[in-house]
């Protein structure tokens, strides 16, 4: 599947140096201005300057990643109102791992090297422990979990009302607030934040055990949640496909 | 003119065909106005006077102000002519005794009208609930500098969006490319949508201000917050209007240019 999705991508490759360059440009932006922010402000919200360099960092590192593995997702919708998703659903491959994972885009896989890259030197700047990265590292990897649950659940909702584009711009401009800590937001935004939508969860929480400023227990239960959400997912993605009328096949 | 008046009401009613995606548009436009406000907030949280150039209640009108310029300014329908021209659906446009550019002003002008009247209401939720002190210009002069400003951001944001939506008579496979880079990227960041451009260092924004993009949006906002003197405002907005020139006389000719290399692809 994802040879296809290359072959596909080189085939169409002329707008595709455009994407890349508006990723870049869109990053170095963003980075330069919180640079020359928080170098002016010497930190925010009790946080130094190069903690909320690299809250960002780790929300570009999860946001780029989910992007990658699940781009397929954005293109959901056509499958199910046309029925083409009939095709799927009689091939033996899991249907949810194909709608899900079925079209990595290799923009994204460019990008992600230097991404890593940067991660690890703000990371360094802040001197974290051996416990402290590897408590990164599983909380990473905890909010690729949560992120998953979401596009399952953005999938799910595309079955029962055949709306994708906006759910998932939604979720993309939910979690875009994890841009920084969500200790910055006032009430109620802080309670969705960290509750309904566990943005917190997702992005600040990783970076704050890099930190060290999570406990053991915190990130035992940030792993219980995590897990918990997906096999949520998973039983809503059930429930839904079972209103699959496959109109139009 | 009637003509016109038509197009502008049946354009106001197609906006109302797609409610959803007029609502989610919307909803996403509060989003980054969340996140602008409560960066700021927490940049002058246990901070009195000044940070380049801002004061607290100065850079949360910053943060209001954005809805209602990027409202006049940004919202567009004509962002759809590069996929009409890539689709080959202009065709059908160029059989009918109507004004290619006037046709486009006047649906420009019906989608600013809806969302000046959403960001209006969105405000004043946000007033409700966020409840900031913010900045009244008082100054009559000041107002009427402000709305010559948005004239002049709305001829230039027309016109490069016009400019990148006829990439496709050459490219049509780049349409959407050439808009997400060129309106979603560039322009959301170099027009002061996304952060104050004189918190950049003082040689980047000098470089910025000779390019179309602050007059957009930080420009406007500026004038309104009273950060500009008298010979500033004339300075801006006399380089807002020499590239509201430049820019149209641009697209006219890339337009009778495009049109002699248009192959009405997919017709």
């Amino acid at each position: 599947m994802a040879k296809n999705s290359l072959l596909i991508w080189l085939a169409s490759r002329s707008s595709l140096p455009l994407f890349l360059l508006g990723k870049v440009i869109r990053y170095i932006f963003y980075f330069g201005f919180l640079y020359f922010l928080v170098g002016q402000t010497k930190g925010l919200a009790g946080y130094e300057s190069n903690q909320i360099l690299f809250f960002t960092a780790t929300y570009v590192l999860i946001d780029t990643l989910a992007q990658f593995f699940f781009r397929s997702v954005y293109s959901f919708r056509p499958l199910v109102i046309s029925g083409d998703l009939d095709l799927i659903l009689v091939k033996p491959v899991n249907a949810l791992f194909r709608v899900l994972m079925g079209g990595p885009d290799p923009v994204d896989l460019i990008t992600i090297p230097p991404i890593i890259a940067v991660v690890v030197y703000i990371g360094s700047l802040l001197s974290p422990s051996l416990l402290q990265i590897f408590y990164y590292i599983l909380l990473i990897i905890n909010g690729l979990l949560i992120a998953t649950a979401f596009h399952v659940v953005v999938l799910s909702f595309g079955i029962i009302t055949l709306e994708i584009d906006h759910t998932i711009m939604i979720y993309r401009d939910l979690t875009s607030m994890g841009r920084l800590p969500v200790d910055i937001y006032k009430e109620p935004l802080k309670g969705i934040l960290t509750f309904l939508i566990p943005v917190g969860v997702m992005m600040t929480l990783p970076a704050k055990a890099l930190m060290g400023l999570v406990n053991p227990l915190g990130i035992v239960s940030t792993l219980i949640f995590g897990i918990a959400l997906l096999m949520l997912s998973f039983k809503f993605w059930n429930f839904a496909l079972k209103k699959y009328s496959s109109a139009s096949s | 003119m009637k003509k016109f008046l038509s197009i502008f009401r049946i354009s106001f009613q197609q906006e109302f065909a797609y409610k959803l995606n007029f609502v989610m548009w919307r909803i996403r436009n509060v989003m980054q106005i969340l996140v602008f406000f409560f960066l700021w907030n927490a940049v002058f949280e246990n901070r009195t006077g000044d940070l380049l150039g801002y004061n607290k209640e100065k850079i949360l009108t910053y943060a209001f102000m954005l809805l209602v310029i990027r409202a006049i300014t940004l919202s567009s329908r004509s962002v759809d002519v590069s996929g009409q021209i890539s689709r080959g659906e202009l065709s059908n446009f160029l059989v009918k005794p109507v004004n290619f550019f006037k046709y486009w002003i006047t649906r420009d002008l019906s989608s600013k009208f809806l969302n000046i009247i959403f960001s209006l209401l969105e405000i004043t939720l946000l007033l409700i609930f966020l409840k900031p002190n913010l900045f009244f210009q008082t100054s009559f002069l000041y107002v009427v500098f402000f709305i010559i400003s948005i004239i002049v951001a709305i001829i230039i944001f027309f016109a490069i969006s016009m400019i990148i939506s006829f990439i496709p008579f050459w490219f049509p496979e780049i349409a959407w490319g050439s808009q997400f880079l060129f309106i979603v990227v560039v322009t959301e960041f170099l027009s002061g949508s996304f952060f104050p451009l004189d918190v950049l260092p003082m040689g980047v924004y000098k470089i910025l201000k000779i390019t179309p993009f602050p007059y957009l949006v930080f420009v406007p906002i500026k004038i309104y917050l009273g950060n500009l003197n008298y010979q500033e405002i004339l300075v801006s907005l006399g380089i807002g209007t020499i590239w509201c020139f430049i820019l149209l006389i641009i697209m006219k000719r890339i337009w009778l240019k495009g049109l002699k290399v248009y192959e009405a692809v997919g017709r």
